[in-house]
């Protein structure tokens, strides 16, 4: 198992017949992962956006949601993302020291977070439904226009966390038959989507849960 | 936050340079940096419940209070993604094309914002 990862491995020009070297083809990879993160930047910057023009103008309403929502559920929800990102990486690294059995651990406890955390958000919008709100259209209660800036980003999210858990899964299957042992970047390219996922939480768990 | 002993050691070394500090600790620089975010995220809790309850018994102060608040929290939140997105996702040792990409949609979102922040809630009356 080479030590070196794979952005430090030399891009190399074409061989003889065009094809590309691994460690170009590993960039490349990375390349079209981060452009893709690019678009996800400007989605959820438009549904953040949304929030905050709504929360400067119903400042009422956004402090009666935070005494409703608390903190308490969130934060821990945060640490488990926070620390499903730690195990993510902490695999990757596993992998590139060539221990599958210590990838296949850790990302486990990626996927693990990722259910967990999911977990939570159910259990948030179980509490928040009982407390009227909810993602309705009815414009004689003063939750419904929250309803809508706080479950799209946060719902949005959510469903990346999903899609999140079952690439890890795949990660996993993949992992499990020796797919990564000589090149790990699909562990890679599955780690800068996971830890984006973490980013976008850290920006919305502040930004609606705490300002 | 946290310097790697060298480049191509970052990933491997459970060693890190730690405010003139020499740390060795499982994981190295990856478990520092988780230590670094759990910090960051209980400092702001608890900023923001203890501002919380200042606007709430300062109602004079409210406004500047808020101001303090959305500027602390928002640096902490920058911070944190700032550390995820240079160690966690190797940006630290990536191509500097890799930046752009991803500075760019942020610069525009950015820009965009400001420009959304600007109308007023009434519109503009045109």
């Amino acid at each position: 198992m080479a030590e070196l990862t794979a952005n430090q491995i030399p891009a190399a020009a074409h061989d003889d017949h065009g094809h590309m070297s691994e460690g170009e083809h590993n960039n490349n990879m990375k390349l079209g992962v981060w452009l893709y993160l690019a678009s996800e930047i400007v989605i959820f910057s438009i549904m953040i956006v949304g929030y905050i023009i709504f929360r400067i103008n119903n400042e009422e309403i956004v402090a009666q949601a935070h005494e409703q929502l608390g903190v308490a559920l969130v934060t821990a929800n945060t640490f488990v993302l926070l620390a499903s990102s730690f195990f993510m990486v902490m695999g990757l690294r596993a992998m590139q020291g060539g221990n599958r059995a210590g990838m296949l651990r850790w990302i486990g406890l990626t996927a693990l977070g990722g259910i967990v955390f999911l977990g939570g958000q159910y259990i948030e919008y179980s509490e928040l439904a009982h407390l009227g709100i909810v993602l309705g259209f009815d414009t004689a209660s003063e939750w419904s226009t929250f309803g809508m800036r706080f479950y799209a980003p946060t719902f949005f999210h959510g469903a990346h966390v999903f899609v999140g858990v079952l690439w890890a899964l795949e990660v996993m299957r993949r992992g499990a038959k020796g797919r990564y042992d000589k090149n790990p970047i699909g562990i890679e390219m599955f780690g800068l989507y996971w830890h984006f996922v973490d980013v976008v939480w850290i920006m919305l768990f502040t930004l609606i849960y705490l300002v | 936050m946290a310097e790697a002993m060298n480049h191509e050691g970052e990933h491997h070394s459970n060693t890190v340079h730690l405010l003139r500090r020499e740390i060795t600790v499982e994981g190295g620089v990856y478990t520092v940096v988780f230590g670094g975010l759990a910090v960051l995220t209980v400092i702001e809790v608890l900023s923001a419940e203890f501002l919380k309850g200042a606007i709430h018994d300062a109602p004079d102060a409210a406004a500047a209070l808020q101001a303090i608040k959305a500027i602390l929290l928002l640096g902490i939140a920058i911070i944190k993604s700032s550390l995820v997105i240079w160690f966690y996702m190797h940006l630290k040792s990536e191509n500097k094309l890799i930046a752009v990409v991803i500075l760019l949609p942020l610069l525009i979102a950015g820009l965009s914002i400001m420009y959304l922040l600007a109308i007023p809630p009434s519109g503009y009356g045109l």
